[in-house]
């Protein structure tokens, strides 16, 4: 297998999945759990700061957060240093304990189980 | 060999790989086409209508109570608890019709009970002793407050509000002092006259309109140049804040504020009398709703992408709105001031800050809504026996891309719920299916635009106006009369 064959590969199956439906959000899924209390602070973060351009994670201004594999380390590496047209969210903006916060949100929103059929 | 050239291109992959995706992420925005709920392919036929398509949580149900409305934008009940509709009258389009106060009888059946002049659109209706209490947008004449009666006479309480521009006179609601409550949209996008006024079409109506602040301000002096085909005008124009098309700003030229002036929400008796200032710096202050509290809050639509002075990555806010504070518009947006490239256009230049000084350090807005959702008409749930009193419930119109700006995927189209002490925002009413967006780009018979939420006084039902169908292109907006729908959702299970 050619070299550009072995990383065009993941590449394409990457965007299949990201070609899935980006919806997790109620009603059309089971609420994320917030009895965690990491995940219940990582909402506020998120609608405070994520919302605007991902409306709950969905495409909006920018592409959708909910059905892209993205690791912890890479989602806090783009929120820090921003992305093409995302702006950066130093320290002094979101904390480093708000950032932990957000990405166990991101997380749970992302594993959400349908509640209804759609 | 082979087998060592296979572990090094491996290694080398899992180096590249996230460079690539990072790399393919970070042009994606430019890349990619816009992809708003009102382009591409659009039903604008005949509207279905199934409350089976639209997805509330579990114990709720939804049924529409009227349909065949053409433009409803707000709701209202009298004493008897008997529902009311207004019909807009004007649209985006340049549609002129005559607005229309409704009665929706019991079986869905619509009781005209007054008809105004072509000077809308009327924008949001409440019921306080006795009478109706009308916003009209004034497109053509100006603003205006109207009291309407039971048998359907007329009176204006106020009238030449300054909203004969993109954006109108709205409200109004009732305060626990009594007053009238009701906001004054701005002429502009961000402050200056230019070509995107013309295509709107008041600018030819209208050459020498122009916001008006609500207190003296001093200008940076800061000019942006545009050529249109305005009579009167020719060749390059060089506008500043403020101020006519083609009429130049100069550094610290003061501004003389009055009253009433763009932006803004003011208060009125309802036996009529002068104007009051409320708060100011608003683009567009559409929906008013005083909380079980008795604060005023106020949903507040954010800049575009248009214009001589474009703003780039602004949401619709929440304000709770505090006697005499400015809001921040033309230089600041949710609390962040303009100052950098932070609202900077793809391609295009950041907006400088067009005030020398600011009035005051703008709040931060109790919640933020989706670039370009369009969050309008709110009212806040008071009956446990619904559910989440205390929270606001918000209507989003939805985007009006391309005109607006750019997205990547239709934003708004559905009602969602607010805990106005946190700013978390959590969807209520949306569409069923594997992506968002309006019934009619959906192919199924639930949620259009919804334009307003309110519930009825005993806090039982919340009723949701719904504008119909619009499809949008890059030239000009097609609203698609008799397509309106207010919707009743109610609890079923507890």
């Amino acid at each position: 297998m050619k070299l550009t064959s072995l990383l065009l590969l993941p590449c394409f199956i990457l965007l299949l999945a990201a070609c899935g439906t980006a919806r997790r959000g109620t009603p059309l899924y089971a609420p994320v759990s917030t009895s965690e209390p990491a995940i219940a602070k990582g909402a506020i973060v998120f609608d405070t700061y994520c919302h605007k351009c991902h409306p709950g994670g969905e495409a909006g201004l920018a592409p959708a957060l909910n059905n892209k594999p993205a690791p912890g380390v890479a989602i806090r590496f783009q929120v820090r240093h921003g992305l093409g047209a995302m702006p950066a969210f130093k320290e002094t903006v979101i904390s480093d304990e708000q950032l932990d916060n957000l990405l166990a949100y991101i997380k749970a929103l992302r594993k959400a189980k349908k509640e209804t059929p759609s | 060999m082979t087998n060592y050239l296979l572990s090094k291109t491996i290694r080398l992959q899992k180096r590249i790989l996230p460079l690539l995706l990072l790399l393919g992420l970070g042009s994606c925005y430019r890349l990619t086409p816009s992809s708003g709920g009102g382009q591409g392919h659009v039903r604008i036929g005949a509207r279905p209508v199934s409350p089976e398509a639209i997805s509330l949580p579990a114990g709720y149900k939804a049924t529409a109570v009227a349909t065949d409305l053409t433009f409803p934008t707000s709701i209202t009940f009298d004493a008897q608890g008997q529902p009311y509709v207004i019909e807009a009258g004007y649209a985006y389009g340049e549609v002129f019709l005559t607005p229309k106060l409704l009665r929706i009888e019991p079986d869905g059946r619509l009781t005209t009970i007054a008809t105004g002049t072509k000077n809308g659109p009327w924008t949001g209706i409440t019921f306080y002793n006795g009478n109706f209490y009308v916003a009209e947008g004034g497109q053509m004449q100006g603003g205006k407050i109207l009291r309407i009666t039971p048998q359907g006479n007329i009176t204006a309480l106020a009238e030449n509000l300054p909203t004969l521009g993109d954006h109108h006179t709205n409200g109004p609601v009732v305060g626990p002092d009594g007053m009238l409550y009701f906001g004054l949209g701005t002429a502009t996008n961000s402050g200056i006259v230019g070509p995107d006024n013309y295509d709107y079409g008041w600018l030819k109506r209208h050459p020498d309109f122009h916001d008006i602040p609500c207190q003296d301000v001093t200008l940076t002096g800061r000019n942006y140049t545009s050529q249109i085909p305005l009579a009167g005008t020719e060749g390059q124009q060089t506008t500043g804040a403020y101020l006519p098309y083609g009429t130049a700003a100069t550094q610290g030229q003061t501004i003389q504020g009055s009253l009433p002036c763009s932006g803004a929400v003011l208060r009125l008796s309802p036996e009529g009398g002068p104007l009051e200032l409320v708060a100011w710096g608003f683009r567009n202050p559409f929906g008013l709703a005083f909380s079980p509290a008795g604060q005023l809050y106020v949903n507040d639509n954010g800049y575009d992408v248009r214009g001589s002075r474009p703003v780039w990555g602004v949401g619709d806010y929440l304000w709770a709105v505090q006697q005499n504070t400015w809001y921040g518009w033309p230089d600041f947006s949710g609390g962040l001031a303009f100052d950098g490239e932070k609202f900077k256009p793809p391609g295009k230049e950041a907006p400088a800050p067009l005030l020398q000084a600011h009035p005051n350090q703008p709040p931060k807005p109790a919640a933020t809504f989706g670039v370009h959702s369009s969050s309008n008409g709110l009212d806040f749930s008071t009956n446990a026996s619904f559910g989440f009193p205390g929270q606001a419930f918000v209507a989003q119109f939805g985007d009006m891309a391309p005109q607006v700006g750019k997205v990547l995927g239709p934003v708004g189209f559905k009602v969602v719920r607010v805990d106005v002490h946190t700013g978390e925002i959590t969807d209520f009413a949306v569409n069923k299916g594997k992506e968002n967006g309006p019934a009619s780009k959906l192919g199924t018979g639930g949620l259009e635009r919804p334009v307003a939420a309110r519930f009825s006084p005993d806090g039982q039902s919340l009723y949701i106006v719904d504008f119909g169908v619009m499809k949008v292109t890059e030239k000009k907006s097609e609203p698609q009369q008799k397509t309106g729908v207010i919707w009743k959702i109610m609890r079923t299970e507890k």
